[in-house]
């Protein structure tokens, strides 16, 4: 198995037997697989263990994987139908901003009441202020923003992840992007909004 | 995550280039933090699936060997047991062959002679009915009911039709 082999590739080695194809494919996946059912549940532990249960999902279900297709999309549409499964049998968790914080997001308990442009200052501020919004939007908006931006997906594949027609997931990114716009700016970072940072020596 | 790109997305959605502000997004996200899984996630992950193979494995195993045995166990006991069981068997196919055999045969006479005498029935009947007056005017109430068909299904679809649109 040669370190660039593709994600087709290891899936076949794994199919075949190869622990260490598997142990690749799961390394490249990881932070992608906990990311997005993170954004979805919003809880790092729960995250984690769906993920695990979808990695699981996915080397069970290796032989229905068609090469022909992109693994990526493949492996997105079966975290988010285990994702899915998993909230239509439990209450959607609620996590506070803090509770999103204390799970390790950076400046995700930042309170757009409590806070304002000035404290929100610099690059890690706006980074914080971004995961917050993100946070706020709508879940179907969330899943796009993060399939296309986080996960460098494509519409159409974010199309056939999501089941949707292509064009529905053009608006829903337009939509989200609108809707990230308008909470940055409720949180002080709007056009033109004046920041500390160039300020903050 | 900038100032200027934060900026540049938000200038190129103001002025509605979406494309623009797609790529000027992209190079702004790339900024917001990402969860790193567990050091331990991928070990496990690992082990939970091999633990799985081993499992799945076994299972087909024993089911192969539980499935040889009965296979196994049946033809040494139908072997042993056919001196027994050979003669009884024979008999008893003789015996539903024989019954069976002239009961489908006088159901199928009984059966074929119903729909005869229905057809005569049916035969009989048209030929008093069906004049060349009344053959027209059945033929003629047929092709308006199938224009009604037709219009009703003309309504139906344009219905629907707005039914999407709204």
């Amino acid at each position: 198995m040669s370190v660039t082999a593709s994600d087709a590739e290891l899936a076949r080695d794994a199919l075949a037997g190869s622990e260490a194809a598997y142990r690749e494919l799961v390394t490249r996946y990881a932070t992608p697989a906990v990311n997005f059912i993170f954004r979805i549940v919003r809880d790092r532990a729960l995250a984690e263990d769906l993920a695990q249960e979808g990695f699981l999902r996915v080397y069970q279900r290796l032989k229905t994987f068609d090469p022909q297709r992109k693994f990526s999309s493949w492996f997105f549409q079966v975290l988010r139908n285990i994702t899915i499964d998993y909230l239509r049998v439990n209450r959607l968790p609620t996590s506070s901003l803090d509770e999103l914080a204390e799970e390790g997001v950076q400046g995700a308990a930042v309170d757009r009441d409590s806070r304002s442009p000035e404290q929100l200052a610099g690059q890690s501020e706006l980074a914080a202020a971004m995961t917050v919004a993100l946070s706020r939007i709508r879940p179907e908006y969330r899943e796009v923003v993060v399939l296309r931006y986080q996960e460098g997906l494509t519409q159409p594949e974010i199309a056939e992840i999501l089941g949707l027609p292509s064009g529905t997931v053009k608006t829903y990114l337009h939509r989200a992007r609108k809707e990230l716009a308008g909470i940055l700016s409720e949180l002080g970072w709007g056009p033109g909004t004046e920041t500390l940072s160039a300020e903050v020596p | 995550m900038d100032r200027k790109q934060l900026e540049r997305w938000l200038a190129e959605e103001e002025r509605g280039h979406d494309e623009a502000a797609d790529a000027a997004f992209t190079q702004l996200f790339a900024a917001v933090p990402r969860l790193e899984p567990r050091p331990a996630f991928v070990e496990q992950a690992v082990t939970a699936a091999w633990r799985w193979r081993a499992r799945r494995r076994r299972l087909i195993a024993s089911g192969w060997a539980a499935a040889s045995v009965l296979v196994a166990a049946g033809v040494l006991g139908l072997y042993l047991a056919s001196p027994t069981l050979a003669p009884v068997f024979i008999k008893a196919l003789a015996y539903v062959t024989g019954h069976a055999v002239p009961w489908f045969v006088a159901y199928a006479t009984v059966a074929m002679n119903g729909w005869l005498t229905l057809l005569h029935v049916g035969g009989v009947i048209a030929s008093a009915l069906m004049t060349p007056a009344r053959v027209a005017a059945l033929v003629g109430v047929e092709l308006f009911g199938i224009l009604a068909f037709f219009a009703l299904q003309r309504i139906a679809g344009a219905g629907r039709f707005g039914d999407a649109q709204v």
